[in-house]
């Protein structure tokens, strides 16, 4: 076949393009693999009864984990196009956790004295991260299928970026099971959960994202 | 930018993506243009290999008309796009080493721009049919005998959306055999 030939056999009838085509693909991907952590909350270890009361914290908390969710977002879209910059969508992702170290320094620094480890640590620390890696493989498997029908410059990068979503997403509904307080416990472990399922991701990004 | 082709081309592709057929298609030709010149420079060693190239990478371009983001210059999304297909093609034949050609990045709007098929080696009208009968019929249906959707939906009596998944399907998979075949 000829090369005009094959031009005339892809524009014909090709239709238009839907708008915003990427984002859906990613947010649907995203939104079922929030759903499958959630369900496995509460039919797994339940809901935290006292979470309705938790106030403050837990607004903090889910805060912090819906900015990093919707900046690890936009990372992971940018990742997953060709020759698309994405310098400004990391550095959003940094942004976010910085603004919650700020304020995990600050409940650490205006503790009473003794009180800084516990804050740090809380009384779940050794499970939480691997709890929220396991709660964040749904969503990754889910942004790794819809990656692969995309076009990512890097493979470790794109996939790398999907488990910082998917990070965030499992750690989303973690936190409807945990009954930790301190943003110095949040800014440490379920950023490492997320960070997990982000290497998690970039390895698996590496050998799977080609095209 | 001084680059000339970027703003026709990009004028064109936006009508493209609304779903304007003829400009897709003057598109498509001035892309295949433009490819031509960035793989012959690249390439000059082993110029058969050029047109196969060219339509590898074309038919990936419209595979992946949804990753192109308007806010951005189109001629970097397209020249990715070869320069990955490039990268794969030295990888898959294992002569990175061998090759004289520059992988860098040269001035595109240098570029030369071919207009005129060189001979492609691999006949991708033969692969296609090789492809699963349902997909082979919808890509003849819709996109060389010229039905509508909805006249090929009636015809194989499958739904309109089925049709359409299926073309693409069927795209998907002869550029997924084009990446494997050495």
């Amino acid at each position: 076949m000829k090369t005009q030939e094959l031009v005339e056999l892809l524009a014909y009838r090709a239709g238009p393009v839907a708008p915003r085509a990427v984002q859906r693909r990613l947010a649907g991907a995203a939104l079922a693999g929030l759903v499958a952590a959630a369900i496995v909350i509460i039919v797994g270890p339940g809901v935290n009864p006292q979470l309705g009361a938790m106030g403050a914290p837990l607004i903090q908390k889910l805060a912090y984990l819906g900015a990093l969710a919707l900046a690890a977002g936009w990372l992971t879209d940018r990742a997953s196009r060709p020759g698309v910059p994405s310098a400004a969508a990391a550095a959003s992702v940094v942004g976010v956790f910085l603004a919650m170290a700020g304020l995990a320094c600050v409940t650490l620094i205006s503790a009473p004295a003794g009180r800084a480890g516990i804050l740090l640590l809380g009384s779940s620390w050794s499970s939480c991260p691997w709890r929220i890696a396991l709660l964040s493989a749904p969503a990754l498997g889910l942004l790794l299928w819809a990656i692969r029908t995309l076009a990512p410059s890097s493979g470790w990068v794109a996939g790398f970026a999907a488990g910082l979503l998917a990070g965030a997403l499992g750690a989303l509904a973690y936190s409807l099971y945990c009954t930790e307080t301190s943003p110095a416990f949040v800014l440490v472990w379920y950023s490492s959960g997320a960070l997990l399922s982000a290497l998690a991701g970039a390895a698996l990004g590496s050998r799977l994202l080609t095209w | 930018m001084s680059d000339d082709l970027e703003s026709r081309l990009r004028g064109l592709w936006v009508l493209a993506q609304s779903g304007d057929e003829a400009a897709y298609r003057s598109a498509l030709t001035l892309a295949a243009a433009r490819l031509r010149g960035y793989f012959l420079r690249r390439m000059r060693t082993q110029p058969d290999d050029v047109e196969d190239l060219v339509q590898e990478t074309l038919l990936t371009i419209h595979l992946q008309r949804a990753t192109y983001d308007p806010a951005l210059p189109l001629t970097a999304w397209l020249h990715a796009i070869a320069r990955h297909k490039f990268i794969d093609f030295l990888r898959r034949h294992g002569r990175s080493g061998a090759l004289h050609d520059s992988i860098d990045d040269v001035d595109e709007t240098l570029l030369p721009v071919v207009e005129h098929d060189l001979t492609a080696r691999r006949d991708i009208g033969k692969l296609l049919d090789r492809l699963p009968a349902e997909q082979r019929q919808a890509i003849l249906d819709t996109k060389i005998e010229g039905l509508s959707v909805a006249e090929a939906a009636a015809r194989s009596g499958a739904s309109e959306s089925a049709v359409k998944v299926r073309v693409h399907r069927g795209l998907q998979r002869l550029a997924a055999w084009l990446r494997s075949e050495a």
